[in-house]
């Protein structure tokens, strides 16, 4: 999201789903679609059916592989050399939108000196991408009117993050390819309610609506709304940051909410030590997670069913959702809990319900202003920024201008992935997810189909360097990185190509982020899950 | 015969709903049009093809079958009384053909005592609900011949009622219900019949499609190219009047106390025929979808299909919901095109 907040001026999907529809052209990178979105991805099918074009960037060959005109297997962590390669090839044969660059953006000379070392030849020896295939897909983006750009984990989760999406968008306004409808830069978020935590705030920077905690008059706002003094302007801690602080012992105490870092952070055995480090730790959560059973105390939480509320989903939508039963057990809502909480520590909050909170948000977040109760029960949804209640809400962003005025280029320099393979940690293990699982399985594996579809723990392996190795399909095998060793089966399979090997991050019993490298994005703090070296050894 | 004033029908429901929990087409106010427990205030007749067809009433998504307690355990058979108004002939025979499947060799008492205490209020359709309808078809529509307990036509200001059962008779026995002479009523249901009949548009590559199955002279590119874009949601299965494919699984609930729980599950899914060994003899997409359809269009013929052509009741909710188009429509089509 700083990316796109760098040179857009809003972080999130510039155009809507449904958009895709009449998209003649799509960019996807660093999205398994059809298996993380599969309602965006069943678009995708559908556009490619009616005579749309699929340029497909990604290592593996994902379902949508089946479908590309052209799959640029880019090695892993060489995003910005590609972008900037087929920016390159654009610049030079002048097929990039003079128009649009000169009306709506400026530092295109910037831009043109930084894209200009990555030559065809370049790039080809970064990214192992053949020359022809970065031609075709630099020609067909740049010159099809209207191609979105999707991306996801596959940009973000890299120590270069940032300048992956810079670079994304880059390429998107050097082809003019936002502020109109299908087309845009479209993060695709992976929890329903992502977009909406970012929205409220859920950040170390900012109040509700991206409102900046460093600015003064932005808290003055706060602070008459909340009847308090001297609301704290300093930037506080990322999650990363906060287990790094908690190790040192600068940390002293922490309150989690719908999270599982024990499963889900890098260099896991390092987040165990950092949160027994802490002197108090609170988890609230639907169920008793790892990291849970770390805690001192542990507050039970509703889930979907037993609370009523508001999610915002990934094109920006924010739509009701009621309650279906009453909470089981001692299980309260997370915004009473928060309250009493709240009320216990001194500071009385009034709210009775959440139509009472989503009353607040709209007095003191413009993008909200006319995102009411009453309009969101009588339809499906409204998409931000819709700042008073007579704005039907907005499809798309950027619109005639950019939310900063002009759109910035911010070139980047390719910088290969942390932890690159040696003779010893021959492989690159790049981690993700399957279409059966969710994150760290604290729901999906208590769904009996859900776990009898996807029971176990997989490492995909190629076939060539499966059969050096003396692997052979469902043989156990041991993962073993600088950081630690897991045990998972081997799926033999021409998915990933060679000296690659994919595992998820679903499973407790192969917790495959005590592999992971931490190091992280220095601006959004992201850690590089999607690429550390690794060996691989066939079990006894 | 009987007829009854369309203006006396939310006095007869709300007079119903003192024996029977009636579940009617209610729209909600997203303008979704969902069959759920009668609201006067929110029923409507205008309700074209329900979304789901109702067959949670008899099969629940998921319900308890086995109770588990210290030193006790308890099988879980529950029926509901409810009835079902304002259902489509197609569902009416989706429900007895699911019936036909469940109860056949060995009774499926959950399901069984459910079904015996439904009682199912037709709907006659003056036509097809929308551009995926092809109930005629196959046998199961735009009204139903049998296998319901009342059946309503709409023929402008009153509805003609029929009885099937003797439940449905006593229920307009009497009241705002009148009699009509039957030759009169007779000759406007026969009229209202063939007008929606004609309506409803021939699906003709249908029948090349069993045709071809039986023969087993299909394309194999067919389940390739279908089985390449099925993204495995279940959705086709789910709102099909006639899967009735379900999981059995425990759970632990206290130390020493548990649940059976049967869930809706699906043929699509890798796992439903993946053996313990690992092999899977339908070990791909396109064989799941290929068994699927060989299904509904041929190896329940020969048991389930009451007076129907097939397993397949031409409801098109396939064809309306599927994500990327592999509804039994275009699955038909694809098989006679190929």
């Amino acid at each position: 999201m700083a990316g796109l907040a760098a040179t857009f001026g809003s972080g999130a999907m510039t155009n809507s789903i449904v958009e895709a529809e009449k998209a003649d052209l799509f960019f996807i990178i660093g999205t398994n679609t059809t298996s993380q979105h599969p309602l965006i991805g069943s678009r995708i099918i559908n556009a490619k059916e009616r005579g749309a074009k699929i340029i497909l960037a990604d290592p593996r060959k994902i379902q949508l592989a089946d479908y590309a005109d052209i799959h640029l297997r880019h090695n892993i962590g060489t995003d910005v050399a590609l972008l900037n390669g087929m920016m390159n090839i654009i610049i030079e044969e002048g097929i990039y939108d003079r128009q649009y660059v000169e009306e709506r953006t400026e530092n295109l000379d910037q831009l043109k000196a930084v894209v200009s070392r990555y030559t065809t030849r370049v790039v080809e020896q970064i990214t192992g991408v053949p020359v022809s295939d970065l031609e075709g897909a630099a020609r067909a983006y740049a010159t099809t009117g209207k191609a979105m750009l999707f991306y996801a984990m596959g940009i973000t989760q890299h120590a270069t993050g940032t300048d992956n999406v810079k670079t994304c968008a880059n390429l998107a306004m050097l082809t003019g390819h936002v502020g109109r409808p299908s087309t845009g830069v479209n993060p695709l978020r992976g929890q329903n309610n992502v977009q909406g935590a970012c929205d409220m705030g859920a950040l170390p920077n900012v109040f509700s609506g991206y409102q900046q905690v460093a600015n003064e008059e932005v808290r003055k706002k706060f602070e008459r709304a909340w009847g308090v003094e001297k609301l704290d302007g300093k930037v506080g801690l990322t999650i990363t940051k906060m287990m790094a602080a908690a190790q040192k012992g600068d940390l002293r105490s922490l309150y989690i909410m719908g999270e599982n870092p024990m499963l889900s952070d890098p260099d896991s055995s390092h987040i165990e030590l950092a949160l027994s480090n802490l002197d108090f730790l609170v988890v609230q959560d639907i169920f008793m997670s790892e990291t849970a059973l770390l805690a001192d105390v542990v507050l039970p939480a509703t889930s979907f069913a037993e609370t009523a509320g508001t999610y915002t989903n990934t094109e920006r939508r924010v739509q009701m959702a009621h309650k279906a039963i009453d909470p089981l057990g001692s299980a309260r809502d997370d915004w009473d809990i928060i309250c009493e909480v709240s009320r216990r520590s001194g500071y009385p909050m009034s709210y009775r319900s959440t139509a009472d909170i989503l009353k607040e948000i709209n007095e003191l977040t413009p993008s909200y202003a006319g995102i009411t109760r009453e309009r969101l029960t009588k339809g499906f949804g409204l998409q931000w920024p819709c700042p008073n209640e007579e704005h039907p809400g907005t499809p798309y962003l950027h619109k005639d201008k950019f939310t900063k005025g002009l759109g910035s280029f911010l070139p980047c320099d390719f910088k290969p992935v942390s932890e690159v393979p040696d003779e010893e940690y021959g492989f690159l293990l790049t981690t993700g997810r399957i279409y059966y699982h969710y994150h760290t399985g604290t729901m999906t594996r208590r769904i009996s189909i859900l776990e009898r579809e996807a029971p176990e723990p997989l490492v995909e392996i190629n076939p060539d360097d499966a059969k050096r190795l003396g692997i052979r399909n469902n043989d156990e095998v041991e993962l073993i990185s600088r950081r630690g060793s897991i045990k998972v089966k081997a799926e033999v399979t021409d998915r990933v190509p060679e000296r690659v090997v994919f595992s998820t991050f679903h499973f407790h019993e192969a917790p495959v982020n005590l592999l992971t490298n931490p190091v992280f994005d220095p601006d959004s703090g992201i850690p590089e899950y999607k690429g550390c070296a690794v060996k691989v050894r066939r079990c006894a | 015969m009987k007829i009854l004033a369309k203006s006396e029908l939310l006095n007869v429901l709300k007079k119903w709903s003192d024996s029977y929990d009636i579940f009617a087409p209610g729209i909600k106010e997203t303008g979704d049009i969902i069959f759920d427990r009668f609201d006067e205030n929110t029923f409507t007749l205008g309700y074209g093809k329900p979304s789901l067809p109702q067959k949670s009433e008899v099969l629940p998504q998921s319900e308890i079958i086995f109770e588990l307690k210290k030193g006790e355990y308890r099988e879980v058979i529950t029926g509901n009384g409810k009835m079902l108004f304002g259902m489509r002939a197609c569902d009416a025979m989706g429900m007895r053909q699911a019936g036909s499947f469940m109860n056949r060799d060995m009774p499926d008492p959950y399901y069984r005592l459910k079904e015996e205490e439904i009682l199912k209020v037709v709907m006659a359709c003056a036509g097809p609900q929308n551009e995926t309808c092809f109930c005629t078809a196959v046998g199961s529509g735009p009204f139903a011949e049998k296998g319901f307990d009342l059946q309503f036509y709409d023929v402008g200001d009153e509805f003609l009622v029929e009885a099937e059962s003797e439940k449905g008779e006593k229920l307009i026995a009497d009241g705002p219900f009148g009699e009509v002479d039957d030759a009169e009523a007779g000759t406007r249901i026969e009229e209202f019949k063939t007008n929606a009949s004609m309506s409803v548009e021939e699906v003709p590559a249908l029948k090349e499609a069993m045709n071809r199955l039986r023969d087993g002279s299909v394309n194999e590119g067919v389940w390739e190219y279908f089985g390449r874009k099925c993204i495995v949601c279940g959705g086709c299965v789910f709102v099909c009047p006639t899967c009735t494919c379900f999981n059995v699984s425990d759970y632990v609930t206290k130390p020493g106390e548990g649940l059976r729980v049967r869930s809706w599950d699906a043929c699509l899914f890798g796992g439903f025929t993946r053996e313990t060994s690992g092999h899977n003899p339908r070990g791909t997409q396109a064989l799941r979808l290929k068994r699927r359809h060989e299904h509904k269009l041929m190896h329940y013929n020969e048991t389930d299909i009451q007076e129907g052509l097939c397993g397949c009741v031409g409801c098109g909710r396939c064809s309306d919901y599927c994500p990327v188009h592999i509804g039994t429509l275009e699955v038909v089509k694809a098989i006679a095109e190929a």
